[in-house]
Order: structure tokens, then sequence, then C-alpha cells
């Protein structure tokens, strides 16, 4: 669930506005130390959301029409997790997102096809849990020029060889193409349930203040197969893939650290997301939730009071961030106890916004009952300063 | 130079055997000096008296390495200038031969201490010494406290006592002097001849000198004579 | 051995004139050197540095046709996955009168190409790509121009004003950034008129596999080239225009040399005395000669030291004409800074000390020979320098023989031609005395006729005192012909250009869109402009001309495309092929003709073929003529329109030659003409042929500014030696003045006699010095110009540039002359006699 509009921009976007184009080098670029970052981010006004739509109201989405793109929102992005394996067993983990930010609310007016208001962004990593481990890239864009941007007829989501686009039209069977380093995708999507609305009918609500939600939409279950090319080496894989689709102009609640997203896919046929905001205190914000999805595709919402999260076990990153890595999981409504182990710990995304991103295997009562995804941010200790540091002056 | 000092005392200071020298001149060869043959002992004085271009100077030139014999033999203090090159004799110069001229000849952008000082300085004497040394000839030659002037500043004579302060003050073995006196009214004269006499004789240094006084020549021991490039050796003892 | 220096030194203190003006003889040398190499160095360093900040760290760079690039090849790359690409457009923009470089690019691909793109990180790069007017520019750059920001102010692309506003400025003090505006790429294609095109895409390639796939990718107009290579061409375009102001600085050092070797030699011969003298107290001569060298390195680096710090200054001032020169002709450069390399210093350091050291050899050696006995007499001095005179005159003979056998000598080496005319002047310098012997000689009875006794004195004093005049004379006439032969030069170039310009200049009337300049691509005019002037009654006949870049395998190449009028061809003066053919051929086949300093450059002949890039691919052209042209010291292609049509997609034109007909009133034909094009959509500019030939006059005359100024420098450092040589050799004979005053002469007649043998000096040098002059331009002209540029030119001796040079010595010498003049009327003569 990403629909915590404030850490994204505080994490993601604006780190990425402000570092992006020294931080998508060969090298490791040295980082701007956090503090500069943020007054950058104040000259840049982060937080002037006017000239941009709001989500205040649920929206009538319709498909195909909403998997393109929604420039109007600030930023919005498409993000495809998954779980594979090979003929042999051998398992894989992989993430592509493609993240669209408006840099203004409206484009230059210019004759030229380069000019925009629109940058993107994206991310790929591949964790191949037997061998090669964790590997995770990023890109950058502008959405101009043909070289980034989401449309439809065909649908097609890129960002310059990255893709994400329907084989033909815009309805499913899709296909993913991304390549980076000894690292290459070439995977083939088809839905499997049916698109299911986050929050009120996809309206997600931030904090009291109207305007303060994204549409959320997911679709949490497609069959995948096709081609993962790792050091030179091809593998026929096939397994699930989830996809998250989001757009918001948020502005925020400022206690939040960082969030612990699950996204659940039960051998049983079920699908469960589960989300816990962390606040400076240490307790979880009341707006987390989760969803839970039958098989068939019905789907009702999961109430903070309904489900409790343990931590198991941590890893310490070599960034020094200290990440939960075991979980156990306790529905209450569903009456169900999942534990949930990272298929290794070290899925960390070393990136211009640093954060952990992996796998996860699903036990019940000790025997294997599942597979999914698990995202975690604000353990960064660089980013819980920035954080704090946020929060002073504005 | 190793035999330069390692004879002082014995043989004569200077010793000449038919010296030559001739100059070509407009074509034809002039003959100046047609075989002199000569020896002069530690501490004797030697007037060498002759008429204007009878070849006085080009004697002394032999006789201070400046200038190469055609044919013959010099030795001073036992060496053969006739067989040294230009460089050896310029060094020998340095070390055993002082030179008092009729125009003084005094660096005039020294002072007179810097000009009495040069032949000590050229032989690598400290400087401590030097400035020791410096008094004490100023002293010797009547000019105390002079040191700082420059020469411009001095009349005749006293150019002319810094000139013989100079010439003797590196202990040379032969002093040679070109008409000392020559520029220099009567009374002048007698003094800086009196001086140049009484240093060369206290000291035990010997002098050549070229004059065309018969007064000054009174006060060697031996007088030459140059006429048609041979010498007289009268050796008229006053 | 301290009292010795002191002695040498206190004397120095005594004559000060001559250490001073030899000082200052050095330093005028070095300074002008330094000066030059500073400049010329500070140049090319903010070039390579711009050029590095223009193409980053790209290995590679795929260029365009002369319409540029299609914007659609840079998405081909990176939706084929070439990620270390990034488009660029650039161009040429005044700011405030200041023409600097616009780079267009797209921020988010900068990061492995610029770093200073880094400074567009965060708001500024969001507001330089969304505020549709913002622009960039380094801290230092914008305060130069006096700009804050967020301060709006005004751009002038191709003759438009566009209002934009300094959204960033940059976090760099980066000197390389002095000339660089940078704005999305977005915003320049919309400021230099390249909507839908890149100027090129730069490309990190690490393999040879990598440049194989890319290249795979590219459309046949496209071309892939090495960064490298193609900025090293840039540079050596102005490398022959920087290796002529070096030698010609080169020039200025040699003159003070000889100054140097003057007052070392004057000083030697002065002391003879003081030197004989120290040899009977027993000195080497080669103690003497290490002294007198050590004095004159002394002199040397005291005047060098003055001249590095000079310099420093001169180059900052040469520096501006570089630069301007350079951006006239070459590239826009901005340079604000001076590089003050501690190699440029150090060689300064180096050449000064050098020269000295060679020109204080002969005084060294002069001095080592001096014998105890010379003690008194001069005239012993002057027999050996009279023996000595027809011995220098062979070798001075010797060494013409040698320069001429180099100059004929088949090269295209610059140095070796530059050697080749220093031989030459070295040779004629030595011939110097026995003429100045000759000519005194001569002129003693004429002097004697004009002037009575104290000329004929001052005539005979010449040739007596050769040993020291002579030197100074040839000094001297080095000096003054150094001047004559770069004036002769540039005027037969002007002359040259002015033919030229009034041949090639055809039409009548020329109409072009504003903002033209010589560098980059000029505007196009509007597609109704043509119809509509030929249309008119007054105009019998219309040319059409455009200049692109165009690229071949041997480097980037002018390419002009002419539809020609009728009488088009009679502007072109062919060196080989033959007019009326060439120009059938061009209508006809695929033919070019190269202008002289291309066929120079590239080594082309008529008959051989040029390869060019064309939007159609590589193309090879017969050469069907060279002929003369100015315009482009890189060279320039003529190709006819229809050919140039048939093989680029580039269909605009950026000027009109109108041919007009002569039984209409000019003034008539002329309105005609302007209302016509009047009511087009854009303002275009009506220039008469005449107006065209003064601009180009005037631009001619700013580019050899620079020259006229070394010029003048290489004067100063004449009338310095001039005053140096002459007051030395009159302050030298005091005594022999007094003796004069003594015999009776009077004071007034004495200063007579020195102003008039200070002058006969004076002109004696001034007219040696017209031959030397003549001979360097020659050489200047046919051999260091044609091997620099490939130009040929036709010779124009101007009276006045040989008057100037006589005027030159002779004023100094006069100048030279009155202080001892002065000096010696006023002496009183028994101070004198006594002296010696």
């Amino acid at each position: 669930m990403r629909h915590t509009g404030r850490l994204w921009m505080r994490r993601i976007l604006l780190p990425l506005l402000i570092l992006g184009i020294a931080g998508c080098g060969k090298g490791p670029e040295p980082a701007a130390g956090e503090g500069d970052r943020l007054q950058v981010s104040r000259a840049l006004g982060g937080d002037d959301l006017s000239g941009y739509a709001r989500a205040v109201e649920p929206r009538n989405f319709r498909f195909p029409r909403d998997h393109g793109a929604h420039p109007d929102y600030r930023n919005e992005w498409w993000y495809v997790t998954g779980n594979l394996e090979d003929a042999a067993g051998r398992r894989f983990g992989f993430q592509i997102t493609f993240f669209r930010f408006a840099l203004a609310p409206e484009p230059p007016s210019s004759p030229s096809a380069w000019a925009t208001n629109q940058g993107w962004m994206a991310h790929l990593a591949v964790t191949d849990v037997a061998g090669g481990g964790h590997r995770a890239f990023e890109r950058f864009s502008r959405g101009a020029a043909g070289l980034a941007g989401a449309q439809l007829d065909p649908f097609r989501v890129w960002l310059d060889d990255w893709r994400l686009e329907a084989v033909s039209g815009n309805d499913f069977p899709w296909r993913l193409r991304a390549g980076a380093g000894s690292v290459a995708l070439d995977l083939r999507l088809q839905a499997l349930k049916p698109v299911v609305l986050q929050g009120e009918e996809g309206l997600s609500r931030k904090s009291g203040r109207p305007g303060n939600a994204s549409y959320y939409y997911s679709i949490t279950r497609m069959q995948t197969e096709g081609r993962l090319t790792l050091d030179g080496e091809g593998y026929r894989v096939s397994g699930l893939s989830w996809m998250d689709r989001e757009w918001s102009t948020s502005a925020l609640g400022e206690d939040q650290v960082g969030w612990d997203w699950f996204s659940l896919q039960l051998a049983d046929g079920h699908d469960v997301m589960l989300y816990r905001m962390r606040l400076e205190d240490g307790g979880v914000d009341p707006v987390s939730h989760g969803l839970w999805v039958d098989p068939r595709g019905g789907y009702r919402p999961i109430p903070r009071e309904d489900y409790r999260v343990e931590v198991l076990d941590t890893w310490t990153a070599p960034s020094g961030a200290v990440y939960p890595v075991a979980w156990r999981v306790h529905l209450r409504r569903e009456d169900r106890t999942l534990e949930v182990r990272a298929l290794r710990p070290d899925q960390e995304m070393d990136l211009t916004v640093r954060y952990w991103e992996g796998a996860v295997d699903v036990f019940e009562d000790g025997r294997p009952a599942g597979r999914g995804f698990v995202e975690l941010t604000g353990y960064d200790p660089q980013g819980r300063d920035a954080q704090t540091d946020a929060h002073g002056p504005s | 130079m190793a035999n330069a000092t390692a004879t002082p005392g014995e043989g004569p200071v200077l010793f000449v055997r038919d010296l030559r020298r001739a100059y070509e001149e407009g074509g034809h060869r002039r003959v100046v000096l047609d075989g002199i043959d000569a020896r002069v002992e530690r501490g004797e004085i030697v007037a060498l008296l002759g008429r204007s271009g009878s070849g006085k100077s080009t004697l002394l030139n032999l006789l201070a390495g400046i200038d190469r014999p055609d044919g013959g033999e010099i030795q001073v203090e036992g060496q053969r200038l006739d067989r040294m090159g230009e460089r050896e004799r310029t060094l020998f110069r340095r070390r055993r031969v002082g030179f008092v001229y009729q125009f003084f000849n005094l660096v005039p952008t020294l002072t007179v201490a810097e000009n009495i000082a040069l032949p000590l300085e050229l032989n690598g004497l400290p400087a401590r010494e030097r400035r020791s040394r410096v008094e004490d000839l100023l002293e010797q030659v009547g000019l105390p406290g002079r040191g700082g002037a420059f020469p411009d500043a001095l009349s005749g004579g006293e150019q002319q006592r810094v000139a013989i302060a100079r010439a003797i003050a590196h202990e040379p073995a032969l002093l040679l002097a070109d008409e000392p006196t020559g520029n220099l009214d009567a009374d002048t004269g007698d003094r800086i001849i009196t001086l140049l006499r009484d240093l060369v004789r206290r000291q035990g240094r010997t002098l050549v000198m070229v004059t065309h006084s018969r007064d000054v020549a009174a006060v060697a021991d031996r007088v030459w004579t140059l006429c048609e490039g041979r010498l007289d050796r009268g050796d008229v003892h006053p | 051995m301290n009292s010795l220096f002191l002695a040498l030194l206190r004397d120095h203190r005594r004559h000060p004139w001559n250490v001073l003006l030899s000082i200052l003889g050095v330093a005028l040398g070095v300074a002008v050197v330094v000066g030059v190499d500073l400049a010329n160095s500070s140049a090319s360093r903010a070039f390579e540095l711009s050029l590095d900040a223009v193409s980053g760290r790209a290995t590679h760079q795929v260029l365009g046709g002369p319409a540029g690039l299609d914007e659609a090849v840079y998405t081909r790359l990176r939706q084929a996955g070439v990620r270390d690409s990034a488009p660029v457009v650039e161009g040429h923009v005044q700011i405030r009168g200041e023409t600097l470089t616009l780079l267009g690019l797209d921020p988010f691909a900068e990061a492995p190409f610029r770093s200073y793109a880094a400074g567009l990180q965060g708001g500024g790069m969001t507001d330089l790509i969304t505020s549709g007017d913002g622009v960039a520019l380094s801290r230092r750059a914008a305060d130069r121009l006096g700009l804050t920001a967020g301060e709006g102010f005004s751009l002038e692309v191709l003759g438009e004003r566009h209002p934009v506003t300094l959204e960033t400025v940059l976090d760099s003090d980066d000197p390389a950034l002095d000339g660089i505006l940078v704005a999305d790429i977005a915003q320049a294609q919309g400021l230099l008129d390249r909507v839908g095109r890149l100027d090129r895409i730069d490309l990190i390639l690490e393999d040879p596999a990598a440049v194989q796939r890319v290249r795979a990718l590219l459309p046949p107009g496209a071309d892939l080239v090495r960064t490298e290579g193609r900025n090293e061409a840039t540079l050596q375009l102005a490398r022959a225009f920087q290796v002529n102001l070096a030698a010609m600085s080169l020039l200025a050092l040699l003159v003070g040399g000889f100054l140097v070797y003057n007052t070392m030699i004057f000083s030697v011969l002065r002391r003879r005395r003081l030197l004989a003298l120290l040899r009977m107290q027993g000195m080497t001569g080669g103690e003497l000669g290490r002294r007198v060298m050590a004095e004159a390195l002394v002199v040397g680096l005291m005047g060098t030291l003055l001249g590095l710090l000079a310099g420093t200054v001169i180059g900052r001032f040469l520096l501006q004409m570089v630069t301007r020169t350079i951006s006239d002709m070459y590239f826009v450069l901005s340079v604000t800074a001076l590089d003050l390399s501690p190699w440029v210093l150090l060689k300064g350091l180096a050449l000064g000390l050098g020269a000295t050291a060679v020109a204080a050899l002969g005084p060294a050696w002069e001095a080592a020979r001096v014998s105890p006995r010379d003690a008194l007499s001069r005239s012993h001095l002057e027999r050996r320098v009279g023996r000595l005179i027809p011995w220098l005159g062979w070798a001075g003979a010797g060494l013409m023989a040698l320069g001429l056998a180099l100059i004929l000598w088949p090269s295209r080496s610059l140095v070796l031609g530059f050697v080749a005319l220093f031989t030459l002047i070295l040779g004629y310098a030595l011939l110097v005395p026995l003429g100045l012997m000759g000519l005194s000689r001569g002129l003693a009875p004429v002097m004697g006729g004009v002037f009575g006794a104290m000329g004929r004195m001052a005539a005979r004093g010449v040739s007596a005192g050769l040993s020291r005049s002579a030197l100074a004379v040839a000094a001297l006439a080095v000096a003054v012909s150094a001047t004559i032969g770069v004036g002769v030069m540039v005027s037969s170039f002007r002359t040259t250009v002015d033919d030229w310009l009034g041949q090639t200049l055809q039409g009548d009337v020329y109409v072009s869109a504003p903002g033209r300049s010589s560098l980059g691509l000029n505007p196009l005019l509007p597609e109704a402009a043509r119809p509509r002037l030929q249309a008119l009654e007054a105009v019998q006949a219309v040319s059409t001309a455009r200049r692109v870049p165009v690229q071949s395998p041997r480097g980037t190449l002018e390419l002009m495309a002419v539809d020609p009028a009728p009488r088009t061809p009679e502007g072109y003066r062919f060196r080989s092929g033959e007019r009326r053919a060439a120009w059938e051929a061009l209508a006809r086949r695929d033919a070019v003709i190269v202008s002289e300093p291309l066929a120079w450059r590239l080594q082309l002949q008529t008959g051989d073929h040029l390869t060019l890039r064309t939007d159609r691919g590589l193309r090879a052209f017969e050469i069907v003529g060279v002929v003369q042209e100015y315009g482009s010291d890189r060279g320039l292609v003529t190709i006819h329109r229809d050919r140039y049509d048939r093989y680029w997609d580039d269909p605009g034109v950026a000027s009109l030659g109108l041919f007009l007909d002569p039984g209409i009133p000019r003034a008539r034909a002329l309105a005609e003409v302007r209302e016509a094009v009047a009511g087009l959509d854009a303002p275009v500019l009506v220039t008469p042929t005449g107006e065209i030939r003064e601009e180009a006059m005037a631009v001619f005359d700013r580019t050899f500014a620079i020259t006229h100024v070394l010029r003048l420098l290489t004067v100063g450092v004449a009338f310095v030696g001039v005053l140096s040589a002459l007051m030395a050799l009159q302050l030298e004979r005091p005594r022999e003045h007094a003796v004069l005053r003594a015999t009776g002469v009077t004071p007034r007649e004495l200063g007579a006699m020195v102003a008039l043998q200070s002058v006969l000096l004076g002109l004696a040098a001034g007219l040696f010095a017209i031959p030397l002059g003549l001979l360097m331009s020659d050489v200047l002209i046919d051999v260091i110009n044609r091997r620099s540029f490939g130009w040929s030119m036709a010779h124009s001796v101007p009276w006045r540039v040989l008057a100037d040079g006589l005027w030159l010595a002779v004023a100094a010498a006069l100048l030279a002359g009155a202080y001892p003049g002065y000096r010696m009327s006023r002496a009183r003569p028994a101070e004198h006699l006594r002296e010696e």
C-alpha cells in the first residue's frame, strides 16, 4: 500500500527530484547530505500542491482507461512484484516500478516535443534466492519525446527500454520487458482476478483533511510466465505477480516514520494486503488497514483492530539499517495465523532512495501456505534523521 | 706552484737567458729584445733605463708573464715562465708578482681598502685576515684611516701609495714597477721612491723598476740600460 | 671574489642607463613572448575546458547533416537501451553584447556526462524544465554579466530577442562555464529554431561492439565520431593562428636579445681597461668571461622577472584580442581569466635567460680575450673588428644562403619556415657592419660638405667606432625591419582581401536574414523572399547561398550551396581548374570547388575526390577547381544548389544576391527591393555590396588588431634598442669629447656632432631595415602565411610602412643623441681629461 503520500513525497519523490540527476550515474555518486536535500526541497516548494488535481471523493474507475497516466495528479505509480520459479524449483523474486511525478502543474508552452512537466523514475530488482542474491537498479527520464510515459491503445508504460505493455490493445495479457546489468526479464502477465479497489471504493484517505488521499487499485493475482536472464544464464520461469496502481496529490500527517507493507498470495487462493504505518512514538497509525480478497475476486477491508503483526527476526543491512525479516501475522476475523519469512534477508533496495522490498514465504502451522512481497520503509537511520528534520519548521 | 714556494732563498729570484722578442709591424719585423741575459738575487733593487721605445715595457711584460717571449728562458724563483701556458702564467702572477704602474691603475669602483685587498682576495685569504693586513699596509704606506675613500678622492701621490700597498700586499717574490714616479711631481716622486725602497728593503723583496730618471735609479742596487735590444748591465752600485 | 663583483657592479651604477635600458629590452622582449604565450595558452586552455564542459565525458558523438539530427534518432537509441546517451542542442546567443554558447540539455540524461549539470538538482532542474523561459548560468558567469537568480533578461538569438529568466545559478566556479548558458532542451530548441532536431547526441561507448551497435541504429545522414578527435580538430583550427602569434612574439624576443648583446658587449668594451687591470692582477680570462656572463645573467634575470610581470599584464590585454579574433574566426570563446600556468612562466624565464646567455656569449668571449696589455689602446680593438668585418660578412652571406635554401626546400612545415626566417634575419644582421662601414665612408665627404668639420667627424666617428656602432645598427635594423615586415604583410593581406571582396561580390545588393555570423548556422530567409524579389522589374537575376557545416571522413567542413546567377561564376578566382568548365561540372555532376586553405590543409587538387556525409550517406564529389577565398581559413567547399538539394534535406536559403538592371537608377531599384521585402513575415536585411565590403574589411581589421599590437610592441623594443645603443655609444666617449672641447670645439658644435652621429646611425639602421623588412614580408606572405593557412596573396608595399620604419629609427636616434649631447656640451672638459 503506497497511499502514504507524505512518505512517498518525503522519502522518494523529493530526494529523487533533488538527487536523481546526480544519482543515476554509473558510479555511486556521493549523495548530498540529507540536510541539503531538505533545504533544496523547501526551495522546491515541496508542499505547494496548488494547481494539481486532488483525490477528494471516490471516483468512477474505468478500465482500461485508468491503467493509463493521470498527469493532473502529482504522483502516480505502476508497481509490479512477483514470485517466480523455474522447472527445477529455483526461486526468484522480482519487482518493477514505474513512478511518474509532475514537476509542475502545467507543462510549459513550447512547440518542442521535449517540453513537459512530467518526470519518470523506474526501479527494477531481482532476487535470486539460491545464488546471486538481490540486485536493484533505477532509472530516470523526462516524460517526453517518447522517452518515458504511459499510454493506452495499446497500453504501454515505459522508461527507455524497460516496458510493461499489452500484447495487443489494452487488455491482458501484458508483457514486461526490462533489463539492466546482468539481469533481464521478459514476462507475460495474465490477470487471474479482476481489479480490487483499495480503501473506500478506491479512495484511500491519508488524514481527515479532504484531498489528502489517493486513488488506489490493485490486481492481486496475475499468472506470470516467461524468461529471466541472470549473468548470461536464461531460466524459464513461472509464478504469480501482483500489481498496485496509485495516484494522488497529497500532503500529510507529520508523525509517521515509515511502514511495513505485506502483499501475500495464499495457496488456498486468498490474497491479503496489510500495512502498518509506524509512528514516531513507536505506535501504529490507526489509518493502517488491510484487504482480504477471496479466490473469486470478492474483497473486504481489514480494519486496523482486526490484525496484529509480531516481528520474529531482524537483519542488519550494511547501511546500518535494522530491518525485520520474519513476522507472525494474526488475522482475527479470518482466524488465521500466518508466519511470513523473507526468502533471504538481504533484499534492501540500495538506490537513491533506500528501502527494503523483498520476496517472502508464508507458513501456516509450520507448512508452506503461500508467497508474497513485503516492503519496509523508514528503517534507514539517515533517512530517519531527515524525516525528523522535516518536521521542525514545516 | 708547489715549486715556487719550495725554493725561496735558494738561487736567484729572477733568471733570464737569451730572451728575444720581435713584433710584426706593417709587414716588417721589428726586433725589440735581442738576447737578454740577466740575474737578480733576492732583496735586490734593479733600475731599468732606456729611451722610449727601447723595449723596457716589453721586457717588464715578459717578466710579469703578460707577454710570451719568442725565444730564451725566464725563470722566476726557478719557475720557467716561458714554458707556462697563459692560464698558468696568470695564476703565477696572481701569487708571485706585484705590479706598480705609472698611471696607478687603481680600480676606480673599489675603495682604497678594497683595491689593496684585491690580490689577497684573489689568493684566497679569509676576509678577517685581509682586513687586518690591509690596515697594516695602509699604515706602512702612510695612509692610515683612508681605506674607505675611493681613488678619485686621492691625490696622485696618494694613489701611487695605494698602488704600492696593493703590489706588495700578497708578498710577491718579484715586484715590477713601470715608471712609478713618471706621473708625479719631483717631490712626491722622491717620497714614493723612498717609500718603495724602504718597503722592499725592510721586507726583503726583489724589485725591477723601469724609470727615466737617474735620480730614481740612484736608489737601485744595480742599473741596467736597454739599448738596441740588448741589456747593458752596468751593475752600478751606488 | 666579492670585491670583484663590487667593482663591476659599481661600474654599472656609474652608468645606469645602459643597464637599465638593457633590462628594459629584455623585459619587453620577454613580456611580449610571455604575454602572447599566456594569451594563447589561456585561450587554448579555456577552449579545451569549455569543449570539455560542452562535450563532458562523452566518448562519441552522433552528428547530423546541415539541418541537424532528427530527434527521433535519440528516442530510438534510448529505446534500444543505449543508456549513456544525452541529446544536445547547441548554438550561439548574445547576452548584453557578449556571445555565449547555449547548450540545450536534458537534465535527466546528464548525470554521466557533464558534472556541472548536477547543479541542476532539485528546484533548479524543475524550474528549468517547466518554466518555459528558464536558463542557467554558472555563478561566475552570472556575476560577470551582472545577473542574479530569478532575474529576467533578454537573449539575442539569430537576430531576434527573446525574454528569458535566470532560473538557476549553477554552484560552480569552473571557468570553463564562463561562456556557457544552459537551458532545458525544449527551451533551447525553441530559441535556436531547432524544433524536432538535435545538434548532436553525446554517448559514452566503452567498446567497439557498443560503437557498432550504435552505428547500426543510425540513419544514413548521421555520423558517429569520436569526441576527442572532433575536439582536437576544432582546436587545430586556431593552431596556425596561434603559432603565428607565438613566432611574432619570438621576433620581439630576438630583438630583445640583440639589445642584451648590445649592452653587454658595450659594457665589456667600455671596461676593457678595468678588465685588463684585473687580468694584470692575476685573473684568468675564463674567470673574467664567466663574470661577464654572470653579470649578463643578472641583467637577464632582472629583465626576465620584470618581463614576466609585464607579460602577465600584456597577456591580459592580448587575451582579449586573441579571444576576439578566435571568436570571430574559429569558435565562440569566452575567456575571462588569464591562465597563469607555471609552465608558461617557466618557459618565459628559460627563454629570457637563454636569450641573454646566448647574447652574452660573444661579450663574455670578448672579455675572456682581453689581454693585460690591452689596458691602454682602443685602436687595437678597432683593428681587430676591422679585420673581422669581412668574415662576418661571409658568415652573414652564408647564413642568408642557408635561409633561402630552407625557404625553397619543398616542405609544409611551419616551424621550418620560421627557422628559415630567423636564419635570414641573423645572416642579414651579420652583413650590417660591412654595409655600415661602406655607408659611413661614403657619407663622410657628403656630411663634411653639408655640415662642415663636425659632420665629417660625426661620419668618421661611426666607422672608427665600428666595434660599437655596427653592433648597435645591426640590432636596430633587425628591430625596425620586424615592424616593416609585419606591416607589409598585413597590408598585402588587406589589399588582397579587399580586391577579392570586390570581385567575389558580383551581386549589387544582398538580402539576408538578420543575425548572420561567420560562425554557426545562419538564419534562413522567409520562403517568399526569393519569388517576390525575382518578380521585381529592377532585378535581372538572383543568386542564392546557404552555408552549412557538413561532416566528412576528414572532419567537419564548411559547405556553401550556391544557386548561381549568370554572373556569379565571375566572382571566383580559380587557382587551378577552369572557370567555365568548372561551373558546368558543378551544375551537372557530383562536383565541388574547394578554397585554397582547404586544398592546402587537406592536400587536395583538382581532379581529386572529396567525400562528404550527405543525408543519403557518404558521397564522393569530384573537385573541379581550387579558388581563392578569404572568408574562412578553415576552407570552404562550394556546391551547386541543385546537387545540394539532391543530397541534403535542407531547403532553406540564407542569403540572396540580387543583380539589378543597370538601366534603372540604383536608388529606385533599392527602394523597390526594400518595399518588396517589407511585407515579408520576418524581417530581412538589404545590404548594398559596398556596405558588405566595408563590414568585411572592418572584421578583417579587427582580426588583425592583435598583429598590429604585436608590431607596436616590437616597435617599442626597437625604440628602446635604438635609444640604449646610441646613448651608450655617446656616453662612452667623454674623453674623446673632452679632448675636442679642449681643442676649442664649442659646446653647441659638440652637441650637434653627437646628434648628427646619432641620426646617422639611426638613419643607417632605418635604411638597412628596409631590405630586410621587405625580405621578411616576402617570407611571411609566401612561406609562413601559406604554410599556416594556404592563402595566396598579392604583395603590396605601402610607402607609409617603410617611412614609419625610417622615422622610428631616426626619431629614436635623435632622442638617444639628445641626452648625451646635452651632457657633453655642459661637461667641464678638464674633468674628463683627468678621469683616464
